[in-house]
C-alpha cells in the first residue's frame, strides 16, 4: 500500500501548492463560474429581430398593409425606410441592416387588376445564419401573405376555392421545444470552459518542477513516475469536478437548463472528461522543452481545439470523416455528447456507454503516455 | 531616444527569436495547420442531414414529396421506419429530423384544404433545428408551388410573387465567412502566446534590471521589442492568410489594401496586448492566465461563432471592447461584400484607437512596472 | 561602550549629503506597504574607496542599492551618486555607473561576444573602445577562444567574471556589486576579488554587499545593515577593535551544544554563539578578570565539561556583527 501513501504525499503537496497560489486558485475556482454566467448569457444561435430595411415606392394602401406585415413579424425588425433601389448598395455596405424589401411603384395596381405583383427581398449573405433563417421567413411571409390576397380576391370573386389545398409543415422540435439555442450550447460551454482551464494548468506543473530541480530530488526518492503523475492529477481533478458542479448549478438554476437524464452517468463523464484533460496536459508538460512552451502549447492546444474540435458549436456530422477522427483526439468531444445527451435527451447508461468507454480509455493511453515521455525527457 | 540603441534592442531580440527551437514551429507551422484542420469544421454547412421519412398516406402526393426531400443536398433520407420507432432514433442519434406524412394528405389537398405535415427536428442540435427545419419549410413550398403550377391555377388570382435574393454569398457558404475570421483568430492567439512571455522571460531572469541600469529607455525598449515579433507577425499573416484563401478556395471580391492595413492594424492591437500582460505579471504562469482571461471572451463575445445580433441587447456593446470583433467586420466586409475604405472606416478607426490606447498604457507599465 | 548605538560619523544625518563624495545618502528611506524595508540611513563614500555592504538576507541590503542605482524610488531622504541627485534625474548618471547584479543576468541565449558587443553599443562605445574593451574582458575572464559560446553554457565562476566584464565595459567611476560572489568557491572568489582591487586600484569606486564576513574585510570601509538600519559602519580594523570592548573566548569542546546552551545561561557571559564547530562567548566587562580563559574553563570543567578548551582570541568582523544583531534583536 506504500503506492497510495507516496500518491497521497503527491496529492498533499500538490494541494499546498494550490492553495498558497491565491491567484491560481481564483482563476481555477471563479473565473470558469464567471465565464459561464456571461457567455451563456450571451451566446445563442437563434435568429430574431434581424434588422430589416423597407424600401416602398409604391406608397399606395396595398403596399403598406405588405409592409405592415414586416412590422408586425418577431423575425423582422424595422430599422428604417428608404426612397429608391440604389440604398439598397448603401445600407448593406454600411451594415445598417441584414435584410432589404423592396416594393415596386405599381405593387398596388397589379393587385388591383388581379396579377402577380413583384417583391424583391435582398438579404445580406456575410451572416450566413442569419441569411438562411432569413430567407425561409421572408419565403414564408410572403407565401402566407399571398395566399391571403389569392383568398380574399377569389371570396369578393366567389370563386371556388378548391385546388388551393396546400401544405403546411408543422415543426415539433424535440428536446428543446422553446428552440433556445442556449440548451443546446450551455453544456457544451461547460465543457469548453474546463478543457480550456484545466489543460493549461498542468501543462505546466510538470515544467515547473523541472525548472525549480525538485524533480531531481523525486527522481532518486522510491516515487515511481505514475504515482507522481497520478497525484499530480487528482487535486486538479476534483477542484474542476467542483467547477463543473457549480457550473452545472448555475446552468440549472439560472438558466433553467433542464437535466432529464442521469445525473450518474454525467457525473461519472465529468470525473472521466476531467482525468483526460489533466492527462493530456501531463502529456504536453513532459514534452514541453521549456515552461514557457508549456505555457503556449498549452493555450494552443486548449483553446481552438475546444471550441472548434468538440462539436460545441459547430456541427461534427458534417465535416469530413478524416477530420472526425482528428477530433477524437480531443476528450471534449466525447464529454459534448454525454452532456447535451445527459441534460437534453433524458440519455442514460444505454445510450451513452460508448463515450463512456471512450473517456475511461482515453485517460489512461494519455497517463500513460505522460509516464513514458517524462521517463524518457529524463534522462 | 537614441536611433542606435534601438537598433541594438532589435538585433539582440533578432538573435533570440533565431536561436529559439519553438519559436518558428508555433508561429509558422502550427498556425497553419490548424488554419486547414480548423477550417473544414468552420467551413461545414449543414448538410446531409440523416432523414426519417414516414408516410403513413401512401398516395403519389405523397410519394412525390419524399421524393423531393431526398432529391435535397440538405437530406439524406436513411430510414423509413414506422412511426413508433422515430423516439429511439433520435435519442441515439441516427436520425436528426422525421418528416412524418400523416394518412389522407392528398384527400386533404384535393379538397382544397390545409394538410399538415409533420417536421420533427433534433432540438438538442441548435443548427439543426433552425437550419433544419428552415429548409424542410422551403422544400414543402416548393411543392406546393410546383403543384399550383403543375394545377394551372394562380393564372388569373393575384398573388405575390417574391424573387429573394442573397446578395455577397450566393450560396450562403460559411467558408467564405469563416476562414477570414478564423485566420484573425488563429494569428492573434499564437500572437499573444508569444508576446505574451516575451518580457515576463526577461524580468524572471533578471536581465531586465540589468538592461535598465543601462541608459536604455523605457520606450526604445518597446519599439526594439515589438519590432521583430511585429516583423514575424506580418510574415505570418501573410502565409496564413494566403493559405486560407487558395486552400479553401475563398473568393475575395474586395480591395487588397483594406485587407492588409485591417489585418495589420489588428495584429498591432494582438502585440500590444500581449506585451501589456508581459509587462504586468510578475512570473510566466501569472501572464499564462491573464491571457486566457482576455482570450475566452474575444472568442465568444466577437461575432467570430455566435452572432452578435443573437446576443441580448444589454451584452453587445461588451464586443465593442474586443479587438477581434472589428477585425472580423472588416475582413467579412472586405472579403465579401468587396467593402471598401469609406464604408468600414467605424472599424478601422475603432482598431486605430485600440493600438493607440494599448502601445499608450504599454508604455505607462514599462515606466513604472518593470522596476518592480 | 555597551548599549549605544554607533554610525559613522557621528552626527551625519544633521549634515548635507556631500556632492564630492561618490555616494552621499541622507536619511534615504523606503517602505512596501506597512513593511520598512530600509529606515532612514546615512552614509558617505569618499571617491576610490572598496566599500562593503553588509546585512543578512532580508535587511535591505538590495533595496538600497536599486535606490541608488535609480531602479526604484524612494520614500524620503537624499541620495547623490557622483554628485547628481539620483533619485530625481537618474537618468543622468547611467553613464558613469556599472552594476553587476545577484542573479546572472546577461543574455543567456547569446553569446560572450554578443553580450559584449551589446552593452558596448548601449554605453556608445566607438568600435575602437569596444575593440580595446573586448580585449580586456576576454583577458579578465578568461574566455579567450569561448567568445562565441553561448553564456548559458558558461559555468559560475566563469560567469561572474564576465559579468564583471560586462559592467565595466564602459569603463565607469563607480561599480556597484550586489552579491557578486554568491554560489563561488572560495579559490574563485579570490580571484574575482583581485579583479576587484584591480579596478579600485585604478579609482574606480566600489559599492559591494555581501553576506560574506572575510569578504569585508577586503573593503576600506564598511556599513552594517540590519532590519533597515544602519547599526555600525567604519573601517573594519575600527569596527573590530572599538565596537566590542568586552573580551571574547573561544570554546573548543565535544559537546558543543549542551556547551552553548550552559554558556548562554552562564553568570557574567554576556552572549554565546557557534563560530564554526566551536562556541564564542562574550564575557561582561567586569567578570573576566585577569584571566579570562582559565576562568572560563575552570567553571566548564566544573560544569561538567571535561574536554573543554578556552582561547582568548580577536574579535573577527563575524563576532562583531553577531553581538551587534543580537543587541538589536534584544531591544
Amino acid at each position: 500500500m506504500s503506492s497510495l501513501s507516496r500518491i497521497g504525499a503527491v496529492v498533499a503537496k500538490e494541494f499546498i501548492h494550490l492553495v498558497r497560489d491565491r491567484r491560481t486558485l481564483a482563476v481555477v475556482l471563479a473565473m470558469p463560474v464567471l465565464q459561464m454566467l456571461l457567455f451563456a448569457y450571451a451566446i445563442s444561435f437563434d435568429v430574431k429581430n434581424v434588422s430589416t430595411v423597407i424600401i416602398d415606392t409604391d406608397h399606395t394602401p396595398a403596399s403598406q398593409a405588405y409592409v405592415r406585415s414586416y412590422q408586425s413579424s418577431d423575425f423582422f425588425t424595422v430599422v428604417g425606410t428608404a426612397g429608391d433601389l440604389s440604398a439598397v448598395d448603401r445600407v448593406f455596405d454600411h451594415n445598417q441592416a441584414r435584410i432589404a424589401v423592396v416594393v415596386p411603384s405599381g405593387f398596388g395596381r397589379t393587385l388591383a387588376d388581379g396579377g402577380q405583383a413583384t417583391v424583391a427581398v435582398y438579404l445580406d449573405g456575410s451572416e450566413p445564419t442569419a441569411a438562411r433563417v432569413g430567407q425561409a421567413f421572408s419565403t414564408a411571409l410572403n407565401q402566407v401573405y399571398g395566399q391571403r390576397v389569392t383568398i380574399e380576391w377569389a371570396d369578393t370573386q366567389g370563386l371556388d376555392v378548391t385546388g388551393f389545398g396546400q401544405l403546411e409543415p408543422r415543426v415539433r422540435t424535440w428536446y428543446n421545444p422553446e428552440k433556445r439555442s442556449s440548451d443546446f450550447l450551455i453544456p457544451g460551454l461547460m465543457v469548453v470552459i474546463i478543457m480550456v482551464v484545466a489543460l493549461q494548468q498542468t501543462a505546466v506543473s510538470l515544467v515547473r518542477e523541472r525548472e525549480q530541480g525538485t524533480d531531481e530530488q523525486l527522481a532518486i526518492s522510491p516515487m515511481r513516475r505514475w504515482e507522481m503523475m497520478v497525484g499530480k492529477v487528482t487535486p486538479w481533478t476534483l477542484l474542476a469536478f467542483l467547477d463543473l458542479a457549480v457550473i452545472t448549478v448555475v446552468g440549472i438554476v439560472f438558466f433553467h437548463l433542464p437535466l432529464r437524464g442521469s445525473t450518474l452517468v454525467l457525473a461519472l463523464g465529468a470525473a472521466l472528461f476531467v482525468f483526460c484533460s489533466l492527462g493530456l496536459g501531463l502529456v504536453i508538460s513532459a514534452v514541453a522543452p521549456s515552461l514557457e512552451s508549456a505555457n503556449m502549447l498549452g493555450l494552443l492546444l486548449s483553446m481552438l481545439p475546444a471550441f472548434i474540435l468538440s462539436g460545441f458549436a459547430f456541427p461534427l456530422a458534417s465535416i469530413p470523416v478524416a477530420l472526425q477522427v482528428v477530433s477524437c483526439l480531443f476528450p471534449a468531444r466525447f464529454m459534448v455528447t454525454i452532456a447535451r445527451g445527459v441534460f437534453l435527451k433524458g440519455a442514460g447508461f444505454g445510450e451513452l456507454w460508448p463515450e463512456l468507454a471512450a473517456l475511461g480509455g482515453y485517460a489512461v493511453i494519455a497517463l500513460g503516455i505522460a509516464v513514458v515521455l517524462y521517463g524518457r525527457r529524463r534522462r | 531616444m537614441s536611433l542606435h540603441r534601438i537598433r541594438l534592442l532589435m538585433w539582440k531580440e533578432f538573435l533570440q527569436l533565431r536561436r529559439d527551437p519553438l519559436l518558428i514551429r508555433l508561429l509558422f507551422l502550427m498556425p497553419i495547420l490548424q488554419l486547414i484542420l480548423f477550417g473544414y469544421v468552420v467551413a461545414a454547412d449543414v448538410k446531409n442531414l440523416p432523414t426519417a421519412v414516414v408516410d403513413l398516406d401512401r398516395t403519389s402526393t405523397s410519394r412525390a414529396l419524399d421524393a423531393s426531400f431526398g432529391a435535397s443536398d440538405y437530406f439524406v433520407v436513411t430510414q423509413r421506419p414506422a412511426e413508433t420507432e422515430l423516439q429511439r432514433l433520435m435519442d441515439t442519434g441516427q436520425i436528426s429530423i422525421a418528416i412524418v406524412i400523416p394518412e389522407g394528405t392528398q384527400a386533404a389537398l384535393d379538397r382544397g384544404e390545409t394538410a399538415p405535415i409533420g417536421v420533427i427536428v433534433d432540438g438538442s442540435d441548435s443548427q439543426v433545428a433552425s437550419v433544419g427545419s428552415g429548409y424542410a419549410s422551403q422544400i414543402i413550398a416548393r411543392f406546393n408551388a410546383d403543384r399550383m403550377a403543375a394545377q394551372g391555377v394562380s393564372v388569373a388570382a393575384p398573388g405575390i410573387d417574391a424573387r429573394v435574393r442573397v446578395m455577397f454569398n450566393p450560396t450562403l457558404a460559411s467558408v467564405n465567412t469563416m476562414i477570414p475570421g478564423l485566420v484573425a483568430a488563429i494569428v492573434m492567439i499564437s500572437i499573444m502566446a508569444v508576446m505574451g512571455q516575451a518580457v515576463v522571460k526577461e524580468r524572471e531572469r533578471g536581465t531586465l534590471e540589468q538592461m535598465f541600469v543601462t541608459p536604455i529607455k523605457p520606450v526604445e525598449y518597446l519599439i526594439g521589442k515589438v519590432t521583430p515579433y511585429a516583423i514575424a507577425a506580418v510574415v505570418q499573416l501573410l502565409v496564413v492568410a494566403l493559405v486560407g484563401i487558395f486552400w479553401f478556395g475563398v473568393p475575395f471580391a474586395g480591395q487588397i489594401s483594406v485587407v492588409v492595413v485591417g489585418l495589420v492594424l489588428f495584429m498591432l492591437t494582438s502585440i500590444g496586448l500581449g506585451l501589456l500582460i508581459s509587462l504586468v505579471s510578475h512570473t510566466r504562469q501569472q501572464a499564462q492566465q491573464l491571457m486566457m482571461l482576455l482570450l475566452l471572451p474575444s472568442f465568444v463575445l466577437s461575432g467570430f461563432i455566435f452572432p452578435i445580433d443573437s446576443m441580448p441587447a444589454a451584452i453587445q456593446p461588451l464586443s465593442w471592447f474586443i479587438p477581434l470583433t472589428w477585425a472580423i467586420q472588416i475582413l467579412r466586409g472586405a472579403f465579401i461584400k468587396g467593402s471598401g475604405f469609406e464604408a468600414l472606416s467605424t472599424q478601422f478607426w475603432v482598431l486605430a484607437l485600440f493600438a493607440v490606447v494599448i502601445f499608450g498604457a504599454a508604455i505607462v507599465a514599462t515606466r513604472r512596472r518593470l522596476t518592480e | 561602550m555597551s548599549g549605544t548605538r554607533r554610525q559613522r560619523p557621528d552626527g551625519l544625518a544633521s549634515t548635507p549629503p556631500n556632492p564630492d563624495a561618490a555616494l552621499s545618502v541622507r536619511g534615504l528611506t523606503k517602505r512596501f506597504g506597512s513593511f520598512t524595508a530600509v529606515d532612514g540611513i546615512d552614509f558617505d563614500v569618499p571617491r576610490g574607496q572598496i566599500f562593503g555592504f553588509l546585512g543578512p538576507n532580508g535587511s535591505g541590503k538590495t533595496t538600497t542599492i536599486r535606490m541608488l542605482t535609480g531602479t526604484s524610488g524612494a520614500d524620503a531622504g537624499q541620495a547623490l551618486v557622483l554628485g547628481e541627485d539620483v533619485l530625481r534625474h537618474p537618468e543622468r548618471i547611467k553613464m558613469r555607473f556599472g552594476y553587476m547584479s545577484q542573479k546572472f543576468s546577461l543574455f543567456e541565449d547569446l553569446t560572450v561576444d554578443e553580450n559584449l558587443r551589446f552593452y558596448a553599443g548601449v554605453y556608445d562605445l566607438t568600435a575602437d573602445e569596444f575593440a580595446r574593451q573586448r580585449e580586456y574582458v576576454l583577458d579578465m575572464a578568461d574566455l579567450r577562444g569561448r567568445e562565441n559560446e553561448l553564456t548559458a553554457n558558461l559555468s559560475v565562476g566563469w560567469r561572474q567574471r564576465l559579468a564583471l566584464g560586462t559592467a565595466t565595459i564602459h569603463e565607469p567611476e563607480l561599480l556597484f556589486l550586489d552579491e557578486p560572489t554568491g554560489g563561488v568557491d572560495p579559490v574563485a572568489r579570490r580571484q574575482f576579488w583581485d579583479l576587484l582591487y584591480d579596478l579600485a586600484s585604478r579609482g574606480v569606486t566600489l559599492f559591494v554587499t555581501t553576506h560574506y564576513m572575510d569578504e569585508a574585510s577586503n573593503c576600506n570601509q564598511l556599513a552594517f545593515i540590519y532590519r533597515g538600519r544602519l547599526i555600525a559602519g567604519g573601517a573594519p580594523h575600527d569596527i573590530r577593535r572599538e565596537l566590542i570592548t568586552e573580551q571574547v573566548v573561544e570554546v573548543s569542546v565535544g559537546d558543543v551544544n549542551r556547551a552553548l546552551q550552559w554558556l548562554e545561561r552562564a553568570p557574567g557571559v554576556e552572549e554565546a554563539y557557534l563560530s564554526g564547530a566551536r562556541v564564542h562567548a562574550v564575557l561582561q566587562a567586569d567578570a573576566a578578570g585577569a584571566d579570562p580563559a582559565g576562568t572560563v574553563t575552570a567553571a566548564l570543567r566544573a560544569a561538567g565539561f571535561g574536554d573543554a578548551a578556552v582561547v582568548v582570541v580577536e574579535p573577527t568582523l563575524e563576532d562583531v556583527f553577531v553581538n551587534l544583531v543580537a543587541r538589536e534583536q534584544g531591544r
